[in-house]
């Protein structure tokens, strides 16, 4: 689609109110003698991002313990609980955390796109791969002990299904989730363009215009 | 839970819990009021963010009653990632100031939610105590006590819950996993878009 270069920068435009997006009560003036409550939507669809000397810090320091224990529970999922799903999960949560603390958009351009689509794309590859490397040794699918490499049957079990784990279910997880953000926080408009701008005149709907 | 006569575990370690906790019936008291304030909640924000309370205190509750790769997934998916997608959602959306709190009780609603939990707590008399060694679920010889005893000399992890994901059952889990690959694909389609951006 054609709208990247036209509202990407729209979100890190004019970001004086609105704290982090959310539970913010902007000031701001009424509209609608029916209600009573304040909609601030083009606020929070303009500016959700706002720099804050407290969450900034926290996450700088909290983000490389998480992301080690993401990696951690991947890894040792064959030892102690969780595994490829639930590391996938926590590393793509710290992407989100670090979106909230340095803004989405320049999280966005920091992970590039390329990055997202290569481990969901790539994790349903290397899942599938390994499934049908061993059904062209003459087994089922994902029978890892006909794996083709040089290592014990019992190795070969294990290491087939850490590399289902971290390589494919990991990367799958990690990588949708992360693309569901990123899509999320863009929003949607009926001409395939980015909601976020041009909403100044729905202010009573609070959805995009159609 | 307590009056039922748990019998001694055999040779596998049998997790037994006899009586209810003051920790496990705190965490019930809290997933249940969250529960409550979540469907009743006036604010969609605060609902989202009690939701999300709720999820922690599930997980809390998985933890205890020993499944910590559920209470992992509850933690991370429902209390993290759901929360996190939703409050996003929401601040896409107008949010509207309330001057009440709560909604009023829609009293047909309600009824239907009784009766659903009424029916359902009649069926707990048949669910087996919590720790019970004869649990169909614990006790079956050819599946539980057949992966518990075989998942290490068949596939060399420990972890049997990840054994069944990756090897014993992983033509499901691929499944899974091409089922959240293609969410992620089905949500660029509805929102007309070419990249994660």
């Amino acid at each position: 689609m054609s709208d990247r270069s036209g509202s990407s920068d729209s979100l890190d435009d004019g970001t004086s109110e609105g704290i982090d997006g959310f539970g913010d009560r902007a000031p701001s003036d009424t509209d609608g003698p029916s209600r009573t409550g304040r909609l601030d939507s083009e606020v929070r669809q303009g500016s959700p991002y706002t720099e804050s000397q407290v969450i900034m810090p926290t996450v700088k320091v909290v983000a490389p313990f998480a992301f080690t224990y993401g990696l951690f529970v991947t890894f040792h999922g064959g030892g102690s609980p969780g595994g490829g799903f639930q590391g996938g999960a926590i590393m793509a949560a710290v992407v989100f955390m670090i979106a909230f603390a340095f803004g989405i958009e320049a999280t966005r351009e920091w992970l590039a796109n390329t990055v997202v689509v290569g481990l969901a794309v790539g994790g349903t590859l290397v899942f599938a791969g390994i499934g049908i490397v061993t059904m062209t040794q003459g087994g089922a699918f994902l029978q890892y002990e006909l794996l083709p490499v040089p290592l014990s049957r019992i190795n070969r079990v294990t290491y087939g299904m850490e590399a289902v784990e971290i390589l494919g279910i990991a990367s799958i997880v990690s990588g949708v989730l992360m693309g569901l953000f990123f899509l999320l926080a863009r929003g949607f408009s009926s001409e395939g363009g980015a909601s976020g701008t041009g909403d100044s005149t729905a202010r009573t709907d609070g959805g995009d215009d159609r | 839970m307590s009056g039922v006569d748990l019998v001694a575990a055999g040779s596998v370690p049998q997790p037994v819990i006899a009586q209810v906790t003051a920790i496990e019936a705190s965490l019930f008291v809290f997933v249940v009021l969250t529960a409550i304030v979540t469907a009743l909640a006036r604010d969609v924000l605060a609902a989202v963010i009690v939701f999300g309370a709720y999820s922690l205190g599930m997980a809390a509750l998985y933890t205890f009653y020993r499944a910590p790769d559920v209470a992992m997934t509850e933690a991370a998916i429902s209390a993290g990632v759901t929360t996190i997608l939703l409050l996003l959602t929401l601040a896409k959306t107008t949010r509207i100031d309330h001057e009440v709190a709560f909604e009023s009780v829609n009293l047909p609603a309600a009824g239907a939610a009784g009766l659903l939990f009424v029916g359902l707590l009649l069926t707990t008399a048949e669910i087996p105590a919590v720790g019970d060694p004869d649990a169909p679920a614990w006790s079956n010889v050819d599946v539980t006590q057949w992966y518990i005893a075989e998942t290490y000399a068949e596939t060399g992890v420990e972890n049997a819950v990840m054994a069944v994901l990756a090897a014993f059952r992983g033509f499901d889990t691929f499944g899974e996993a091409v089922v959240v690959f293609a969410a992620g694909i089905a949500v660029l389609v509805v929102l007309r878009r070419e990249v994660f951006a």
